[in-house]
């Protein structure tokens, strides 16, 4: 045995090892996705400020900072963290924020109507691309549908609480992402590491589910929404206030999200 | 899909899609084997020539696919099969393949189409037809399934394929 080509086709041994640690490793990633998902649902209801500090009951640093938190904003809504948690609360919020004010919504439904046509011009495949973009526009539509916006917003949180329509919304995020930062490659290449080029980036960090967010999503996501971002970063680092940006700079935002390492939750003043 | 939310139908439906992209010959050396796929729509056979002017040119492979009902959200579980394996740097004798968008790189917007075409273009930019270096032990005591063998992806050697310990 051991020579190269001596195995012969698709028969695997059987004399599997004892362990196999790749399977242990996977079996447990699961684990902790099943325990994740079955405790923590893809978007909360909103809980006061002061929920935070149950989490850190004995950590000053923390402590100080959900104090700072509280005098800026009342409530934050957990989302699930499995690596979609950017996109979700983004996609979440910004809708959120719409069903409020029909004339901004209506101009958002057309950009979301025209945005197919725009993703197949840059070369992402129709028929891939069709099934996430018609599940987008159907949730825009049923919301839309909804005269009374607290029903609307109830509607909302029940479709993004549904895996089926909440994950398509977050596949459909991701490209429209992606297709922000390949449309605009020159500028957005300044801000990838290493070797890779956008579409590298776009084809491994943006589109896959799961992967998690940096600044360069956030602000790619921005722009394909026109709409900005407030990021409140909440960490060990010094200081009793927490530190805050804009994304992109300078800009009027319209949702406030709460960073967390590794984690985004949305904010409400 | 009045009462069903889009996850329950899509997996069969992209993949019928899917069908019909392969079967119109939009992939060249491409082809499905539609019989099987009707047979049963969550596994196929889908037939690949070496592209011309390469190293496998003249040579048919056989891949298959097979698909979970939460497909598109996770990846098909792709394999080599049959008489033919190619001898590639990146293809197992068992059929295995290390290929990031099989896994980690995966994204629900890929197709079986994309899946070909990057196998394709795996194959067509090999420069020395050899198994991988850890051949004889991978396909000891691998699982069956490539997708329970945690690759290794995007380091410069070309390939880390598992890491045992």
């Amino acid at each position: 045995m051991g020579d190269e080509g001596e195995t012969p086709p698709g028969s695997i041994s059987e004399d599997e090892p004892q362990v196999n640690q790749d399977e242990l490793i996977l079996a447990q990633q699961r684990q902790i996705e099943k325990e994740i998902s079955e405790s923590i649902p893809l978007v909360g209801d909103l809980e006061p400020i002061s929920s935070l500090n149950n989490e850190y009951s004995t950590d000053p640093v923390y402590l100080d900072k959900v104090k700072d938190l509280s005098t800026k904003y009342q409530y934050v809504r957990r989302t699930r963290p499995d690596g979609n948690c950017f996109f979700r609360a983004f996609s979440y919020a910004n809708i959120e924020r719409l069903l409020e004010k029909k004339e901004e919504f209506s101009e958002f439904y057309k950009l979301a109507e025209d945005s197919k046509t725009a993703l197949v011009e840059l070369g992402f495949q129709q028929f891939t691309v069709e099934d996430f973009y018609d599940t987008y526009m159907e949730v825009l539509k049923r919301l839309r549908a909804i005269e009374d916006a607290d029903e609307a917003k109830k509607e909302l949180h029940t479709l993004f609480n549904t895996q089926g329509f909440s994950d398509y919304m977050v596949v459909y995020l991701r490209l429209l992402t992606s297709g922000q930062l390949q449309k605009d490659k020159d500028f957005y290449s300044c801000f990838i590491e290493g070797e890779r080029t956008v579409s590298d980036f776009c084809h491994q960090e943006v589109e896959p589910m799961y992967k998690e967010s940096d600044h360069i999503h956030i602000i790619a996501a921005c722009a394909a929404l026109c709409t900005g971002v407030k990021v409140i970063y909440m960490d060990r680092g010094t200081g009793k206030s927490c530190n805050e940006h804009d994304l992109p700079e300078g800009c009027t935002p319209t949702v406030h999200l709460l960073y967390r390492p590794g984690h985004y939750d949305i904010l409400y003043p | 899909m009045a009462g069903l939310s889009p996850s329950e139908v899509c997996g069969i439906e992209k993949a019928t899609k899917g069908v019909n992209v392969l079967s119109e010959g939009a992939t060249p050396g491409v082809s499905v084997d539609s019989d099987l796929a009707e047979q049963n729509l969550l596994h196929w056979i889908i037939n690949m020539h070496g592209a011309p002017g390469t190293l496998y040119e003249g040579e048919v492979f056989q891949l298959q696919f097979k698909f979970s009902n939460k497909y598109p959200f996770d990846s098909p579980e792709v394999t080599f099969v049959g008489n033919n394996i190619p001898i590639h740097p990146h293809v197992y004798s068992n059929g295995h393949i290390c290929l990031s968008i099989l896994t980690d790189d995966w994204s629900p917007a890929l197709s079986v189409q994309s899946v070909c075409l990057s196998i394709v273009s795996m194959l067509s930019s090999c420069k020395e037809k050899q198994r991988p270096p850890d051949n004889a032990f991978y396909v000891k005591t691998c699982n069956k399934n490539p997708k329970k063998t945690k690759w290794w992806y995007h380091d410069d050697s070309g390939l880390k394929p598992t890491k045992k310990t």
